[in-house]
């Protein structure tokens, strides 16, 4: 075992602790005040209109669910928002119905000023693996900067957290010494 | 259950973290993503296939970091080696990507990566399983009459053969011990990278064993070498993911926390261990893999009509994580009674330390 300064030890520990803590309250923060979600429903890439997938989930073709056409800037109950491919998406929506979509007919029908949702859910299959696909997520672009904090976030994550388990193991007596490869 | 509103499922918290530790641990210990593992996990957990793909990567790249942490203060990571590797890595990564879209476009994608995948995985089974029981034979032997086993034995004659090449720049890699063509680690970071771009994996599967046998770094250097190699083009795969908008944080968040436990057990492990032991796991672990992928194969073949095809190839995946998380922590066990003096198995001496 290499030969172990415990006040290092203690001091890279709290203060990798203290980021980690910082970076995990940050994130959760941006999740749970929306902003994550604000970039991820970012703006519209087709025609269409954008919806709140979840209120359409119980439609059947017996009893579809009707949203009525209007133009408004955030989305509230059975309304469906006019958006033209780059539009930023009202508040609440969570997916667009495309015009291809609704000329097709076969989930969605366009009817005067409502749009009536018959087959919301349809079994997709990846990779071997059944999965139930929704309008949810459908027709939208999220903000490419996004990615870029996504990949910023991991690695300091995974920075921290590599450099606090250091620390930990430091104070808890077990530095490990350098394997002499070849040897 | 915690509710994923960009994923737009709930899914059970401790689950995701219980995945990232085991992963975290079986990654650490041989060099690997564990890609091929977590998406179907996440699949079960009623994650959309394309969400579970880019939640994978994305938390790959940062366990893949806090791993090269650890590592890198073990002296497992080559940066001359790794740094070299980068480029081709990239290249070939991209030229994978293509290669796929191409399969896609004549529609025959699904079939020929699955066929890829089994094939690949079984010859790299073979090779290794063979190589290291060869090497595991060499050890009994060498303490048998009493000689000093050193921490990696290997028998492939390859690396001297890929080291004689004389193409400039050469180049020496301090920690591997090694001294090759800048060329052949150029061409197994693209051959590799090419793999991974079209099997859509982070390809730790074939650089670790890529790296012994062609390179000839031993099997430490090559698991923290190829764990620095993953963090570089997680993040790559990561930022392609997020744009595409496959990400959600959240269920990353969680995963790496289990990650962490897991990478430091899993890294912290292969100082117990000698070359071998590592290269049986790896070994395992793509037998495992390729069961499983056959499985999936034979179910895309016939018509995707039987069923329990399917559900087989999701639990041999999820039992492979089990067994090689019992199989990693039954070899620190015994390598601690090892070093206590203690009785253990006679196949396992000289594999622990």
């Amino acid at each position: 075992m290499a030969e172990i300064h415990r006040g290092r030890a203690a001091f890279k520990f709290g203060f990798w602790l203290a980021v980690s803590v910082a970076l995990f309250g940050y994130i959760i923060h941006s999740y749970t005040s929306g902003q994550m979600i604000q970039w991820y429903y970012y703006t519209a890439s087709l025609d269409g209109y954008a919806v709140d997938a979840n209120l359409s989930m119980s439609a059947t073709k017996d009893k579809p669910v009707v949203l009525n056409i209007a133009k408004q800037d955030e989305v509230k109950g059975l309304v469906a928002i006019p958006v033209a491919k780059g539009d930023r998406l009202p508040r609440n929506a969570n997916g667009v119905i495309s015009l291809v979509e609704l000329k097709s007919g076969k989930r969605a029908v366009l009817e005067g000023q409502t749009i009536k949702v018959t087959v919301p859910w349809q079994i997709k299959e990846t990779k071997g693996f059944k999965f139930k696909d929704t309008f949810k997520h459908k027709g939208i672009r999220t903000n490419p900067w996004s990615g870029a904090w996504n990949v910023a976030m991991v690695l300091c994550l995974g920075l921290s957290l590599g450099l606090l388990a250091e620390g930990f193991t430091d104070i808890m007596g077990l530095k490990l010494d350098k394997i002499q490869h070849g040897h | 259950m915690f509710d994923f509103a960009i994923a737009g499922v709930e899914a059970p918290v401790f689950l995701l973290a219980l995945v990232g530790l085991t992963v975290g641990i079986v990654g650490g210990f041989i060099g690997v993503g564990g890609g091929y593992m977590v998406t179907p996990a996440l699949i079960v957990f009623g994650f959309p296939g394309y969400m579970a793909s880019g939640i994978d990567m994305t938390h790959i790249c940062g366990k893949g970091l806090v791993s090269s942490v650890r590592h890198r203060q073990l002296g497992n990571i080559d940066w001359t080696l790794a740094l070299s590797m980068i480029a081709g890595t990239m290249l070939g990564v991209e030229l994978g990507v293509r290669l796929l879209v191409y399969f896609k476009h004549l529609g025959i994608s699904g079939v020929v990566l699955l066929m890829t995948s089994v094939g690949l995985m079984f010859v790299l089974f073979l090779y290794t399983q063979i190589e290291t029981r060869r090497a595991h034979k060499q050890m009994e032997q060498m303490e048998k009459e009493g000689k000093e086993v050193g921490r990696e034995v290997q028998t492939s004659n390859l690396p001297m053969l890929f080291q004689r090449i004389p193409l400039a720049p050469i180049i020496r890699c301090r920690t591997a011990r090694v001294i090759v063509s800048m060329w052949v680690i150029v061409l197994v970071g693209m051959i590799t990278g090419v793999l991974a771009g079209f099997l859509g994996v982070g390809g730790g599967f074939v650089r670790v064993p890529a790296l012994v046998y062609v390179v000839g770094a031993s099997t430490h250097v090559a698991v923290g070498t190829d764990l620095v190699e993953i963090v570089i083009s997680g993040a790559y795969g990561a930022l392609r993911h997020s744009i595409e908008g496959n990400v959600d944080m959240m269920a990353v968040l969680f995963m790496i926390v289990g990650a962490m436990f897991g990478a430091q057990i899993g890294s912290i492990a292969t100082s117990y261990v000698r070359g071998p032991a590592i290269r049986y796991i790896l070994s395992y672990s793509l037998i495992l893999a390729t069961l499983g992928a056959a499985l999936r194969l034979v179910y895309v073949l016939t018509g995707q009509n039987v069923q329990w095809l399917s559900l087989a190839a999701v639990m041999l995946t999820l039992g492979e994580m089990l067994f090689l998380c019992l199989f990693i922590s039954s070899l620190v066990y015994f390598a601690v009674r090892r070093r206590g003096g203690k009785w253990v198995p006679d196949w396992v001496g000289p594999l622990v330390i």
